[in-house]
């Protein structure tokens, strides 16, 4: 399941707020000024880890740990997969989005709905459906596919949403101006596509590099795979620490990647007025058997392989697999963490939000700035960090659930507070004076008003932490207190012991626990077409 | 010479009629403005005429060239009809500039100086050249857009609404310099609009759609002295209609006896007059005007609007009230008595 | 900003901050601890039957044994673990090595066979495994079997067999080979292994590839063929066990270790539950259970399916010497992880 939203962070950025309303909010809010520089330096904290444990080990055992063949190996395996992987999922979710979104092909809208749907299997389990039907199935090949099929609908979300919006006068002048159709696409369609595209390939590169489940089970290797084995020997050893500080290097230089790709390109149609309906493009008998072929095919690999893996050992388990005593306990547990985690999530996420609509500036920039880096870590970088912080530093809560909380902090705040902060967008302080103009004290204006407009924003985004801790195997491996198991790691340890029978429950669990997650990003994406 | 010609263009969209059988014929060199309000069809003529769109039956001829008809079409991208829509759609991927430069064949330097005389030609400092759409103020982005468009050389100009997103008085300037220009270059030019002024001041010729069809064209200010019908007349500016006797070119109604500007037509029929035609003084005892008592008075600076309750004699009220123009130094205040006299010709409608 | 917002905020960070409270006291609850290496089927067999006859609750937080004996020693005097079993005696030696145990009871020492315990009693031995060259005949004659586990890094066995060499148990194997063998022999073998072998994670795993016919044969203990014939025998009926014997350092056999923690609130009850593990319950339990793995005790038997531990010639090796610490280090150096 999605770890971190950058995309979403970036395409929110409220930048552009009126100067007035600084100028109203910017006093006095020293408390949620300080707490919300008390969160982002927390965020801080995994890359102050990678630096420090960098520092602390000393170049001459960098060296010994970073420049050999097994690094080299690891990097070109990481290069390769996120080189092949990526193209892929960028031409496939193009392809599908406009086939849904700007052609006649027959069920376009169920299309659209399928597409989106295999983000409901978190990936460890897309990997565990193909290694239990083609059990030869490993290495680069497979970590390709199977990457493709868990993670393509990042990329198709939010081209066919930006599609969707696309100001199609545009494409009308550019026919105007001469162009065929197909050179419309191509040189006016596509570019604009391209902050969507790099968004979207962005989110899939993270998960790429930060995805233990999905190629520890198709015995493929990579940066994150690697760091854990070194774990599974050695705890937080040298070479553990040292692998997370070259795969965090590389989550930065996709960072940067990203934004210098982004370049000039706009989200927004310039101008206003409203957009005319899209031209719908009438395809040829031919193109769209070609089409469905497309859909039915990703369909099959993405939806139809977990379904048939997971409905035959459900099948070969039986009534017996469902009985065994460890599964209500994980469920409950998977569910307060859920619950816990999206609560603190939220809260932390509160004056970030506030500072960004009600006092944008240098600073809230900054600490977004802050939020964004650490939420492209992975989670194994993130769990490293914390325990080595805690069983060093923080001692009352090693091992506690709290420490767990704050992994689920860290990864997954981004998400509460895109959320968050357009649910403050909603209530302008304009309403709150209102409020207090009409004879409500402060305390009742923002209860009323503000609160109660942020409220589906704040909820929306608490539903999106709690799903994404939901299906979080990583950090929860290495941080779970003693005697809990989650779904996914109660999930894991069945498979590692190659019982993917009794495997099944946990995995069927997580894909119900997962389905609201995907109707919302489903929803959202539809809602910020303006459709 | 007419540059196009469209004949008998008829577009249904499923149950709905969008085009019915529209005959509309455009002089080269001619600014033709299209006017209606929204829904009536006029977009769905000019992406027609661009070739976003295509008829159901009817054809239509460019320069003598068809461009479509009921055995074929040619494309939108081979039409070489220049398209500004609404609020410029600039490629939002590319400088102004490039934007510019899109549809030009030319490169090097010579594109260059082109695209430099092109952003001279619309008043665009050439500093902009490296901007970005998005820096730029609803203006300046028509501007760019409308310099694209002429960059191609276009046989015919379609601009759709393209003053509407912009401020009341950034829009007349635009539309005199909009105009200017496209006259210089002789491009024949077609506009869409829902805002009747901006349609009489732009055109050579005026076309009024309602519901699908064209129900009149002419000259502008034929349109507004002579509309075929109460809805156009209301539709092309503020109008005082009222149902008359006439005999022998005079009307007879509540303001007295009007004159006509129809021969021979004799019955009851309806008759309009602009406000304006309207003259008040406050002389009552001229036998020529007519009675009335101003009832409410609304002073908009330059001008100011009164309406006036119409006297049937002896102080009595007819029970009509009317709007009247009045220069806003001398507007006399509520309850004034004031007398109503006629400039010029009552218009008489045809009774259906 | 109206004055009502820090206050709302102050609320909140309560509210957190009393949550987080009561997960800080609910980790220092009452029963033991057991940081668990082993099979966790094994151990949660052990801890049902413990608990069943003292009342003594207990948490079992599951790891491998090098990733929990690291822990341990980082976590140090303040761990919350009171007792550690281990697959393998590597780990065991390195919280040992930090003085991190205390001595085992007496009376739970004199229930295990000298043989599988070290002599200075920090920790005592719970049961025993056997490196085993598992084939599949279809694909490996059985005259071709090496003979050696130090042949397996000759060019001959290129892309021929299977480890999972991320596990402990693994690691064990090569610890073992380091104290028979030495540093330079051990590092070439390791050379020689990373061209020649395939990474599986998991023992499983390389049993299910060997059955499959994806690679001729693996090293790996024998205990997973056993638990696989008891159950559906699908992962394993193409597969063949061969024992190499003749104290070769693949007859090495491991021995699991048990300990308590020195800093452990809760010696008494720590004691008691390695004393039950070695004891008859405990040890019958490898008898009769479904972990196939090898019984310590004195009198204890194993499951009569297996071999007996007095055939495999295994090579006398000190235990209390493996240095799974180099082990790694070294597999690091030949790139194994």
């Amino acid at each position: 399941m999605p770890e971190t939203l950058p995309a979403g962070i970036a395409a929110a950025s409220p930048a552009k707020l009126p100067r007035r309303t600084r100028a109203l909010n910017g006093r006095g809010s020293p408390w949620v000024v300080v707490l919300a520089i008390g969160v982002s330096l927390l965020s801080l904290l995994p890359i102050a880890f990678v630096i420090g444990v960098s520092w602390y080990t000393g170049w001459a055992t960098i060296e010994a740990m970073i420049f050999r063949p097994r690094v080299a190996e690891l990097l070109i395996n990481t290069l390769l997969l996120v080189l092949i992987t990526l193209p892929i999922c960028i031409v496939l979710g193009v392809t599908l989005a406009w086939l849904t979104e700007r052609t006649d092909l027959p069920g376009r809208r169920m299309w659209s709905v399928l597409a989106v749907a295999p983000l409901a299997v978190p990936a460890f389990v897309h990997s565990y459906a193909w290694v239990s039907l083609v059990p030869s199935i490993n290495g680069l090949p497979a970590g390709v596919l199977v990457s493709v099929i868990a993670y393509f609908p990042f990329l198709y979300l939010p081209i066919a949403a930006t599609l969707r919006r696309l100001d199609p006068a545009i494409e009308d002048v550019a026919e105007s101006l001469g162009l065929k159709p197909w050179a419309v696409f191509f040189r006016v369609v596509l570019p604009q596509l391209r902050l969507a595209i790099c968004g979207g390939a962005l989110l899939v590169g993270l998960h790429l590099l930060a995805e233990y489940g999905l190629y520890a089970m198709i015995r493929f290797d990579t940066f994150t795979t690697a760091i854990f084995d070194q774990f599974k020997s050695t705890f937080n050893g040298p070479a553990a620490n040292m692998l997370a500080s070259v795969l965090a290097l590389c989550c930065l230089a996709m960072l940067t990647a990203e934004s210098s790709a982004r370049g000039h390109a706009r989200y927004a149609r310039v101008g206003s007025g409203s957009a005319r309906e899209q031209r719908t493009v009438r395809l040829t008998s031919g193109i769209a058997t070609l089409g469905l072929c497309l859909q039915i095919l990703t369909c099959l690999l993405a939806l139809g392989v977990p379904m048939l893996t997971l409905g035959r050992w459900l099948i070969a388990g039986g009534a017996d697999v469902w009985q065994g005593e460890e599964l209500l306990p994980a469920l409950l547990q998977t569910l307060s963490f859920g619950v816990a985690g999206a609560l603190l999530t939220s809260l932390a996420a509160i004056p970030i939000a506030w500072l960004s609509i009600r006092a944008p500036g240098k600073l809230q920039r900054l600490l977004e700035g802050c939020n964004y880096i650490t939420s492209s870590l992975p989670g194994i970088v993130v769990a490293l960090a914390l325990v080595t912080v805690t069983i060093h530093f923080a001692r009352p809560i090693y091992q506690t659930t709290l420490t767990v909380l704050l992994a689920y902090l860290l990864m997954f705040l981004p998400r509460a507070l895109v959320s968050l902060r357009a649910g403050f967008a909603q209530a302008p302080v304009e309403l709150e004076n209102i409020a207090q103009s009409l004879g409500r004290s402060p305390l009742r204006a923002l209860w009323l008003i503000t609160l109660r407009l942020a409220a589906p924003g704040a909820a929306a985004g608490a539903a999106l932490v709690f799903l994404a801790i939901t299906n979080e195997l990583t950090a929860t491996l290495l941080l779970a207190p003693n005697g809990t198991r989650t779904l996914a790691t109660g999930f894991w340890a069945m498979t590692s012991e190659i019982d993917y029978a009794a495997a099944a429950p946990y995995a069927l669990l997580m894909v119900v626990l997962s389905l609201p997650l995907t109707a919302i990003l489903y929803q959202q994406s539809r809602r910020s077409a303006g459709r | 010479m007419n540059a196009l010609d469209i004949i008998n263009l008829s577009k249904s969209f499923g149950a709905q009629t969008a085009l019915d059988t529209i005959n509309l014929s455009v002089p080269t060199g001619s600014r033709t403005v299209i006017v209606g309000p929204s829904g009536s069809g006029k977009t769905t003529l000019l992406r027609m005429i661009a070739g976003f769109e295509f008829p159901d039956a009817g054809s239509l001829t460019l320069n003598g060239q068809t461009l479509v008809d009921s055995s074929h079409a040619v494309p939108a991208y081979q039409r070489q009809i220049g398209y500004v829509p609404q609020d410029g759609a600039l490629f939002p991927h590319m400088s102004v500039a490039d934007n510019i430069g899109f549809g030009l064949a030319v490169t090097g330097s010579a594109r260059t100086e082109r695209i430099q005389s092109l952003m001279d030609s619309v008043a665009l400092n050439a500093n902009m050249a490296g901007r970005w759409p998005h820096e730029l103020s609803g203006g300046q982005q028509q501007r760019v857009a409308l310099a694209r468009a002429l960059a191609q050389q276009p046989r015919l100009m379609l601009l759709d609404e393209p003053f509407s997103a912009l401020d009341t008085g950034l829009r007349a300037d635009m539309r005199k310099m909009v105009a200017r220009l496209l006259e210089s270059a002789g491009v024949t030019t077609i506009l869409v609009t829902h805002d009747q002024s901006e349609a009489l001041s732009f055109a050579d010729q005026l076309a009024v759609m309602r519901e699908g069809r064209l129900v009149q064209s002419g000259h502008p200010m034929d349109l507004y002295r002579y509309p075929d019908d109460e809805q156009t007349a209301r539709f092309l500016g503020e109008a005082v209609v009222m149902p008359a006797r006439i005999e022998a070119g005079w009307a007879h109604c509540d303001l007295g006896r009007v004159a006509v500007n129809t021969n021979g037509f004799a019955g009851p029929a309806h008759i309009m007059l602009r406000p304006e035609q309207l003259l008040l003084s406050d002389h009552p005892e001229n036998p020529q005007g007519c009675n009335a008592v101003v009832t409410e008075r609304d002073f908009g600076g330059n001008t100011c609007t009164l309406t006036v309750e119409l006297l049937a004699g002896a102080g009595e009220s007819s029970g009509r009230s009317l709007l009247v123009r009045s220069s806003g130094m001398h507007a006399p205040p509520a309850g004034s008595a004031v007398q109503l006299s006629i400039l010029g010709a009552a218009h008489v409608f045809e009774v259906s | 900003m109206s004055p009502s917002v820090p206050y709302f905020f102050k609320h909140a960070v309560l509210a957190t901050a009393l949550l987080a409270a009561g997960q800080v006291f609910a980790a220092d609850s009452v029963g033991i601890v057991v940081y668990n290496a082993q099979h966790e089927t094994l151990t949660k067999a052990w801890v049902a039957g413990f608990t069943e006859e003292t009342g003594i609750p207990v948490t079992i937080r599951n790891g491998d044994d090098t990733e929990m004996g690291n822990q341990l020693v980082q976590e140090g005097a303040a761990s919350p673990a009171d007792v550690f079993l281990t697959e393998n005696s590597p780990a065991m030696v390195l919280v040992d090595n930090a003085k991190l145990f205390a001595p085992v009871a007496p009376a739970t020492l004199e229930q295990v066979g000298s043989a599988y315990r070290p002599a200075h009693g920090q920790w005592v031995g719970i049961a025993a495994r056997s490196t085993v060259f598992v084939y599949n005949p279809a694909k490996l004659p059985e005259k071709d079997l090496p003979k050696s586990l130090m042949d397996l890094a000759s060019p001959a066995w290129k892309g021929r067999w299977a480890a999972s060499p991320a596990g402990a148990d693994f690691q064990a194997i090569v610890a073992a080979v380091l104290e028979q063998k030495g540093e330079a022999a051990t590092l070439e073998w390791l050379k020689g292994m990373k061209t020649n072998f395939t990474a599986y994670r998991g023992n499983s795993s390389v049993l299910k590839a060997v059955n499959a016919g994806q690679v001729d044969s693996g090293v790996i203990y024998h205990y997973y063929a056993f638990v696989d014939q008891s159950k559906t025998g699908e992962n394993s009926k193409n597969t063949a066990l061969h024992y190499f014997k003749h104290q070769d350092p693949g007859a090495f056999v491991s021995i699991s270790g048990g300990g308590v923690l020195k800093s452990s609130k809760h010696q008494e009850e720590a004691q008691k539950f390695l004393q039950y593990i070695t004891g008859k319950e405990g040890q019958d339990v490898l008898r009769t259970g479904n972990s196939f793995e090898y019984a310590v005790g004195k009198d204890a038997a194993s499951n009569p399916k297996l071999v007996p531990l007095k055939d495999l010639d295994a090579p006398k090796v000190d235990a209390s010497k493996l240095d799974s610490k180099k082990a790694v280090e070294l597999m690091t150096q030949a790139g194994l992880l």
